[in-house]
């Protein structure tokens, strides 16, 4: 609300990481002198449901990211990603996975998932900038694709939207976690470090008149 | 805070200043273990679940007893124990749990605490994880009880601390109350010391018998003595720093906020820059308000805006005090309608509030305040948190250069994981009980079975009352009832449930979900979790043994299974729908996920020797590591393979599926049962069975159909009341059905499998129930597609002959897109179905359904054209593309008879003679005249039996049929034979007619040289066994004959006497002539009449047209020869195993007096309920080209659609396999792992691990 105060809205499919993301994010920046707070809404969402999490970095009480509040907003779903769409503002930087979890909704109801290029061009339409990638197959490139969310951080990291080094998130993800699966999760962080600089921002549609 | 190992855990650190980021669940516990805590307990529950779980991690290196209690309520009295015993207590549970707590909660004020007792209750505004939201600080003013409320983790840390010496100095229980906003964010807390040493250390407990024994005359004292206590409350929360002020010192407008509120209502003011302008007080303590202070705050206020969620609870305290007090002070909040009265208060709502109270302008964004949310019938939108499934926002608009709209994205509730026995056990449990059953849901993960596909939840009130609810029903509705309850459930309050069932003796089946874990709060133990996964806890206790508590509760009918052996579950499940009164089935298998993982809260670890039926039998046994789908077995059928496309577009209905399911048993070779893989060839030991019944392509039924019909559809359909879709199967199939449903000699019914377990299934008389429904339909629901005709071509075709064969071949060629012009000699359409088969049997009116419905596709019928009269084949043949013959055979066959009576005195004569159709056609007409006399007929076949049948109608003395065949060797359908015999017909098996005598007639008796062969050259007369039996008409039913000179004239091949054709395409010798039915010889049948219309249909359309076009239609194979067993029949076995055999269905039929007196068709339709149930027994023996239970049944989230493809996708699937245990395709095989690390499947045909 402030205008050193950072408000990140991650959002995600129950069992992706998006809790242990905004955790990530949090440590990294309490570890490095800022002020930082989650906010998690979770009961039955860990059983595949839709589930969003909020990292507010700066001065303040709450963990809010309220309608038109969210200055990140990192996707692990694209789907998920338009569902914030309320969420964002004309500034917000976006990281959307391209790689799609379809609804069972939808499997029972025999109707298609969205055009990926469909939903992030809608997200473009409001938000500052979006940018899309596949982090699934980077992190099943790297080790498992359950580093999904390790591999967003580091693209994420890599676009310059946080006030934390890339080394803090990396000291993060070393210090959480099951350590059989830190290195496994630093090989994604850096994949996806790499691959923000080769990111082009999706286009806004053409509105129609 | 970073999560690690016990030892060095960062909340046990002695550290004084350090900083962690905190959910407030751990602040709270920090808080506990600073303030020196000696017990902890508590029953989980969102928002709450992670202080329990925190101290079931710590309780060892803190040196503190612990508990996962087994309710809130005896949570609350174990920890009240410890703290009349000395030690610092702490107690967590969720809102909804603190009631059910309530009995002891009300009578501790009275007794009051020996050491600290605090008992934390996490609210939930907004129902986010809970089925409601209450306001607990009202338990403070109802019980009398302190009741702090942190708006922060910071404050929640300070807040446990003080509770502790709050309940100290008050000698009351203190309530915590977090809300969800506060227990699951995280920030910064930083630690204060531990400082154990001012703390108690449990003294043991002191007998005060005057204290602790609330004997009236003690509670009237105690009672008043609750007063001195609160005042010490109220005293020492003045000293506090539970409140504060920030802003100016002055000034006419302040906001007073409590609770999380009062956090976002700081940050709203420091957003807008309001922090130095507007003072903003903020309560930690709601009860007992810090009066004093109060007072010195809001003097020479003008106006206060109070925030606080859910209830006025202290703007009404506060108006109380004000008025007590003579303070004029405008207050602004609920009661003014500036706030809502229920739900979270989020930022914008807050910041509309408060700029509103503030007078200054609104931001564009933010919403407006409601009017007056007290008495609003419908919740304002302002304050409703945007659901998971929407984006917020009051309209929906499309969005740019997409069609969605965010209100419309797909919503994504969650769901039952992947391998979840629970969604076995309701797939079970459902394919027995059906959907017409009412089920009863309970608290945990198991709750989401209660929306589709699973179906399984008509109710879900609170913890333990799926049971209590099914058996009050159960009781009302004398109907059975289904309850599901968790261990953990049954445990917290389902056994008092259970024994009151039993007490009551409530027809309900009561479901035990036991996976050993409370597996939806987060893999906390449950009493039924393995002794052996608690070891390592240090909690090792014994298991609870489910049973045995059943068993003492008075339940005499217990069984357990594991969900995943579907067989055996549902054999369980089938005896219980059988037993009367109270029962029990365990579906106890653990819960994967916990399985799979460290047990989250109490570092249980994976059970060593959880039981597991699959690795304990072989745990060396490969496991498969997926499950995949056979693109070649899934979504196919034996009808497609023949040419046929399924067009149903609903699904394979509920039942259908639950059909197959339930045949489970039947169709699965007992060899290939888990259990008993070891012993099977084909399977690997400890593994799934992949060799299973064989399932054939086409069910025996459809096999042996003349017309191919997909008869396991159409009775899905009719036993899921989608009669529609059943009409559709059936007319796209059947030209004639309306006639067919009551004629047909019924080859599907002797195949039947269903015939081997009881009877066969009524096939038709549920395609009869079909057609009959449609007929009572206002409009006729004729579905587009099976009368659909491709677009006009122009060529013309010319079918001679109306009966089924010919009738057949019109319609056939019409949907081919011909013009087609039917001619027949007789004015109406029909043939031998008008003339040849009575009305009781089928009346004409019904049989104008049929005509009329080919008619109206636009074939042209020209009735009194008689080949070789008034038509002429050489003609028609040149003036048409083609000309199709169905004749039939309309010359009956004579025999010779010794006409004995030719010796007779002048003047008298032998028996009349006449030929079947001849007698069937006059007594069709309606001027019959009466029968003369006796009447005998000769013969074995149905125009023997509806010649016999119609003479007792005609007023014939008797009837009596003379044939040379068996009982069983008779062509005549065994139903008509037996509605002939109770009708009064006599017949003489093994005879034949030696001659005609005056007014009657000389039979003998005979034997057959082979046996088998029963051609009449084959029987030999039996010396002496001759007899005379009277009889004034004789009638020859022995068989008919196509119109020789008709056929000498055609200029075409004649085989025998009848018309030769290709039996696949019906091409007679001359071009463009084509031929069908009884004049060619065909199967005598009227099914198989028009199945071989249809048949010369298609061939004359390939001859004129090309085999591509004619393709798109294809025509019914020609079934095989019935052998015995039919083809692709799988074992069945016969048995008590699938319950009692099950009766088919018969139509209601006419009583004999009034069914001789007239032409009354015999036999009635089935009910609807009669028909729903008879189809229901069809097992669904073959594959099905539109199922997918997998998805809809099942409804496992590892499914997928790729296209028009059901995948499973391999990084969710976790290979439990109970989808190809079901898949009625079985087109689910599990893949393995190979040594070399690639995939190998095992297809049907055996494994290859």
């Amino acid at each position: 609300m402030s205008p050193s105060t950072l408000r990140i809205l991650i959002v995600g499919v129950g069992g992706q990481g998006v809790l242990s993301a905004a955790r990530h994010i949090g440590q990294a920046a309490l570890d490095h002198g800022l002020e930082a707070r989650i906010g998690q809404i979770h009961g039955l969402s860990q059983r595949g449901g839709s589930v969003e999490s909020t990292v507010v970095l700066g001065p303040g009480s709450t963990g809010f990211v309220s309608m038109g509040q969210a200055d990140v907003l990192l996707a692990l779903e694209p789907l998920e990603a338009l569902r914030a769409l309320a969420r964002v503002h004309g500034e917000t930087l976006a990281l959307v996975n391209r790689a799609t979890v379809i609804p069972f909704s939808q499997t029972l109801a025999g109707a298609s998932y969205p055009s990926v290029d469909g939903l992030l061009g809608g997200l473009a339409g409001v938000a500052g900038r979006v940018y899309g990638l596949d982090a699934t197959a980077l992190a099943s490139e790297t080790g498992s694709p359950r580093s999904l969310n390790a591999a967003m951080l580091g693209t994420l990291c890599g676009l310059d939207c946080l006030p934390l080094a890339a080394a803090a998130l990396r000291q993060s993800l070393a210090g959480a976690g099951r350590p059989a699966f830190h290195p496994m999760n630093l090989a994604a962080f850096d994949a996806g470090l790499a691959t923000a600089d080769q990111l082009e921002p999706t286009a806004p549609p053409t509105r129609q008149a | 805070m970073s999560t690690g190992e016990t030892p060095g855990h960062p909340l046990l650190s002695a550290e004084a200043g350090r900083v962690e980021l905190l959910l407030g669940n751990e602040a709270i516990v920090r808080g506990a273990i600073e303030a020196g805590v000696g017990f902890a307990c508590g029953y989980p529950g969102t928002p709450s679940s992670e202080i329990t779980d925190a101290f079931a991690r710590l309780s060892p290196a803190l040196g503190i007893p612990f508990e996962y209690s087994v309710n809130e309520k005896i949570a609350l009295e174990s920890a009240y124990g410890a703290c009349l015993a000395g030690a610092r207590a702490i107690v967590a549970m969720k809102h909804l749990g603190l009631l059910y707590a309530g009995d002891p909660l009300s009578t501790m004020p009275y007794m009051g605490t020996t050491a600290g007792l605090v008992i934390v209750s996490g609210g939930d505004p907004s129902c986010l994880t809970s089925p409601n939201e209450q306001d607990q600080r009202h338990l403070g003013d109802f019980l009398h009880l302190p009741v702090l409320d942190p708006p922060t983790p910071q404050a929640a840390l300070y807040a446990t601390r003080f509770a502790f010496e709050l309940s100290e100095a008050s000698h009351l229980p203190v309530i915590l109350r977090p809300t969800t906003r506060l227990c699951h964010t995280s920030a910064p807390v930083t630690f204060g010391g531990l400082d154990s040493e001012g703390t108690p250390r449990p003294t043991g407990f002191q007998r005060d018998p005057a204290r602790l024994l609330p004997l009236p005359q003690n509670a009237r004292r105690l009672r008043v003595e609750i007063e001195q206590r609160l005042a010490t409350a109220r005293a020492l929360i003045e000293t506090s720093t539970l409140f504060s002020r920030q802003g100016p010192a002055q000034g006419p407008r302040a906001i007073l906020a409590a609770g999380v509120p009062a956090a976002t209502s700081a940050d709203v003011l420091a957003a807008r820059g309001l922090t130095d302008t507007t003072p903003l007080l903020t309560l930690a303590a709601v009860h007992p308000l810090p009066e004093s202070w109060l007072l010195t705050q809001l003097k020479g206020l003008r106006e206060l805006l109070v925030i606080e969620e859910l209830s006025p609870f202290i703007e009404d305290n506060l108006r109380a005090i004000c008025h007590l007090h003579g303070i004029d002070l405008h207050i602004t909040g609920k009661r003014t309608g500036h706030l809502p009265i229920y739900h979270e208060y989020e930022p914008p709502l807050l910041e509309a509030a408060i700029l509103n109270f503030l007078k200054l302008p609104s931001p564009s964004t933010t919403l407006q305040a409601p009017t007056s949310p007290l008495t609003a019938s419908t919740p304002p939108a302002p304050n409703t948190p945007p659901p998971l499934g929407g984006a917020g926002g009051g309209d929906n608009p499309t969005l740019p250069c997409t069609d969605l709209k965010p209100h419309d994205l797909p919503v994504r509730p969650p769901i039952l994981c992947a391998a979840c026995p629970h969604r076995s056990t309701f797939f079970t449990v459902r394919s027995v009980f059906g959907p017409e059953t009412l089920y009863f849901n309970d608290i945990g993960c198991y709750t989401l079975g209660v929306g589709e596909p699973l179906g399984t939840g008509d109710a879900l009130l609170c913890m333990g009352a799926g049971l209590t609810l099914a058996a009050g029903v159960a009781r009302t509705t004398g109907q059975k009832t289904v309850g599901f309850i968790g261990d953990s459930t049954f445990f917290h309050s389902g056994m008092p449930a259970l024994l009151n069932t039993v007490r009551q003796g409530a027809d309900t089946l009561t479901v035990i979900l036991d996976n050993e874990v409370t597996a939806m709060t987060g893999f906390q133990e449950s009493p039924s979790t393995p002794v052996a996964a608690l070891v390592q806890a240090g909690r090792a206790r014994s298991a609870a043994d489910i049973e045995a508590i059943v068993r003492a509760l008075g339940v005499d009918h217990i069984e357990t299974v594991d969900p995943e052996d579907l067989p055996t579950a549902l054999a369980a499940f089938r005896r219980a729908r059988e037993t009367t009164g109270p029962c029990v089935v365990i579906a106890r298998r653990p819960c994967p996920v916990s399985e799979g993982r460290v047990i989250s809260a109490g570092g249980v670890a994976p059970a060593p020797n959880a039981p597991d039926a699959k690795q304990a039998s072989a745990p060396l046994a490969p496991q498969p590591v997926t499950f995949a789908i056979s693109e070649d077995l899934c979504r196919t059928c034996g009808r497609e393979s023949a040419g046929h496309r399924c067009h149903q577009e609903t699904l394979v209905p509920f039942e259908g599926a639950m059909a197959h399911a339930r045949s489970l048993e039947v169709i699965q070779s007992p060899a290939c049962a888990p259990s008993q893989a070891e012993s099977c060839d084909s399977c690997t030991p400890g593994t799934l069975p992949t060799h299973r019944g064989e399932r054939p392509a086409t069910a025996p039924c459809a096999s042996l159909c003349p017309l191919h019909l997909c008869i396991q559809g159409y009775a899905a359909h009719i036993a899921s009341g989608d009669h529609a879709q059943a009409l559709e199967l059936i007319l796209d199939g059947l030209p004639l059905p309306d006639s067919v449903c009551r004629v047909c000699h019924k080859p599907c019914e002797d195949s039947c499998v269903r015939g081997d377990l009881d009877e066969p299934v009524a096939i038709n008389a549920l395609k009869r129930f079909v057609m009959d429904w449609a007929a009572r339909q206002e409009s006729f629901p004729l579905p587009a597609q099976s009368t659909r005709c491709e677009a006009d071509h122009g060529r013309r075709v010319a079918v001679l002959g109306a009966g089924p064969a010919g009738l057949a071949a019109a319609h056939g060629l019409r949907r081919r897109g011909y013009s087609v012009d039917l001619y027949d000699a007789r004015d109406q359409a029909g043939g031998l179905l008008r003339h040849g088969i009575p009305a009781y049997r089928l009346p004409p009116e019904v049989l104008d359904r049929d005509v009329e419905r080919i008619l109206e596709m636009g074939v042209r019928f020209h009735g009194g054209q008689r080949l070789g009269a008034d038509l002429d084949l050489d003609t028609l043949l040149a003036e048409s593309d083609g000309v199709l013959l169905a004749l039939g055979a309309g010359e009956g066959r004579r025999l010779e008879f010794p006409s004995l009576w030719a010796e007779a005195p002048a003047g008298t004569t032998g028996p009349l003679i006449v030929d079947a159709l001849t007698w069937l056609e006059s007594s069709n007409d309606g001027q019959a005249p009466l029968a003369p006399g006796h009447v005998l007929v000769v013969g074995g076949g149905n125009s023997a039996i509806d010649s016999a049948r119609t003479a007792l109608r005609r007023g014939a003395a008797s009837a009596t049929l003379v044939c040379l065949e068996e009982r069983d060797e008779m062509p005549a359908i065994a139903e008509e034979v037996t509605e002939a015999q109770a009708e009064g017909v006599v017949i003489l098996h093994r005879r034949r007619v030696r001659g005609l005598l005056q007014g009657s007639v000389e039979i003998i008796g005979v034997a057959p040289e082979v046996v088998g062969d029963l051609r009449p050259a084959n029987f030999t007369d039996t010396a002496g066994s001759d007899e005379t039996l009277p009889a004034e008409q004789l009638i020859l039913a022995v068989g008919q004959v196509p119109d020789g000179d008709l056929l000498g004239s055609a200029d075409v091949r004649v085989n025998d006497m009848y018309l030769a054709i290709d039996a696949h395409t019906g091409a007679t010798s001359r071009d463009r002539l084509f031929a069908a039915g009884d004049l060619t010889g065909g199967d005598g049948t009227v099914t198989g009449s028009i199945a071989a219309g249809l048949r010369a249909a298609w061939g004359l359309d390939q001859a004129l047209r090309g085999e591509a076009a004619a393709a798109a239609l294809p025509p019914p194979p020609i079934p095989p020869q019935p052998t015995a067993p039919p083809p692709g029949r799988p074992g069945v076995e016969r048995g008590d195993r699938h319950g009692p055999p099950g009766k088919r269905r018969h139509g209601a039929e006419l009583g004999g007096r009034e069914r001789l007196s007239s032409f009354k068709e015999v036999v009635s339709t089935l009910t609807e309920e009669e028909a729903r149930a008879e189809a229901a027994r069809c097992m669904i023996c073959g594959l099905c080209g539109n199922c997918r239970p997998c998805l809809d049944l099942f409804g496992c989230p590892a499914f997928f659609m790729s296209g028009p493809a059901i995948e499973i996708d391999p990084n969710l699937c976790v290979s439990c396999g109970v989808c190809a245990e079901f898949c009625p395709n079985e087109a689910i095989y599990p893949v393995f792992a190979s040594e070399e690390g690639t995939d190998t499947a095992g297809h049907r045909e055996g494994v290859t691990p």
